[in-house]
């Protein structure tokens, strides 16, 4: 499996590390104990299509959002994650 | 009472043997070295301040601070892109890290390097050919010309690899590692590199 990186180009997968699903949002203050307890514990178990972080630790130590399927490893869209630091991805 | 007596080396000066390694017949296919005397800072942009300092970087150094994965060769010194919004400063030890803390002041992060890494030269009819069994990356001229960079991993180290100017028709390509991961790459680029035959060169300051 190789990722291209938006700043890097394409590269192997022992580049990055895994983080997981992108898609939990940390609950609100006042969102109660069950939504913690969701958002830092339970993940879904997706075979198909799902949004994850991914690390680019052994290169530019990017955060990116990776769109993939997680049966057939097809990647769909690499982005810069928000908030990373990232100003843009290089065009 | 313990004397202690603090003798500064480089990063590879232990195992930095000149002389020829491997395969004894014919030229040598590759030849290393170690580069010191450098000072490397270490330049991240401050959130959205990316524009202020590649400015800041071209009144600096003449040149703007890479955008993309390049080593640009700059008024006494190459800068060297290292992801985005950041850059490496190498430069000639003198007052490198002393300009940049100026030239840089309350838009960008720095961090001094110049004793926290170690410059390789990798270069020889060969040297492709050896860096093909430890690096992922495509490096033929093609798609790897002169100053091109990378940040990228060799033996599951973080290294800079970049492209400089071709010697003697043959291209050269620099290694920016991590000191204590030095002595672990040098050795694999050592076994790498024992069938093409290895000069390796006396070290010597690195030059812009
Ligand atoms: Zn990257």
């Amino acid at each position: 499996m190789r990722i291209a990186c938006p700043f890097c180009g394409p590269r192997e997968n022992g580049e990055f590390s895994y983080l997981g699903d992108a898609k939990p949002k940390r609950p609100g203050p006042d969102a109660g104990e069950e939504a913690v307890y969701d958002y830092v514990y339970l993940r879904d178990n997706v075979a198909g299509e799902m949004e994850e972080f991914w690390y680019h630790g052994g290169g530019c130590r990017s955060w990116l959002k990776v769109r993939r399927n997680t049966v057939t490893h097809e990647i769909f869209s690499v982005e810069a994650a928000a908030g990373a630091g990232a100003a843009k991805a290089a065009s | 009472m313990v004397e202690l007596d603090w003798t500064a080396t480089t990063p590879l000066s232990r195992i930095h043997v000149a002389g020829r390694h491997g395969a004894a017949q014919g030229a040598a296919g590759v030849t290393l070295a170690e580069l010191s005397d450098f000072e490397l800072v270490q330049v991240m942009a401050r959130r959205g301040q990316w524009g202020a300092v590649a400015q800041a970087c071209a009144e600096a150094y003449g040149k703007a601070a890479p955008a993309r994965p390049q080593a640009v060769t700059a008024q006494g010194a190459l800068l060297v892109w290292s992801g985005p919004d950041q850059f490496l400063i190498l430069s000639p030890r003198g007052a490198a890290v002393e300009k940049a803390r100026t030239s840089f002041s309350g838009m960008a992060s720095l961090s001094e390097q110049s004793d926290g890494r170690s410059l390789i030269r990798i270069s020889g009819f060969q040297a492709r050919d050896l860096l093909a069994k430890v690096c992922s990356l495509d490096l033929h001229p093609a798609v790897f010309p002169v100053d091109a960079a990378a940040a990228t991993s060799i033996d599951h180290t973080a290294v800079n690899l970049w492209r400089g100017e071709d010697s003697s028709g043959e291209a050269v390509f620099f290694l920016l590692v991590f000191a204590t991961f030095a002595e672990s790459l040098w050795r694999t680029m050592l076994d790498s590199g024992a069938e093409y035959g290895i000069a390796i060169d006396a070290s010597g300051a690195w030059q812009p």
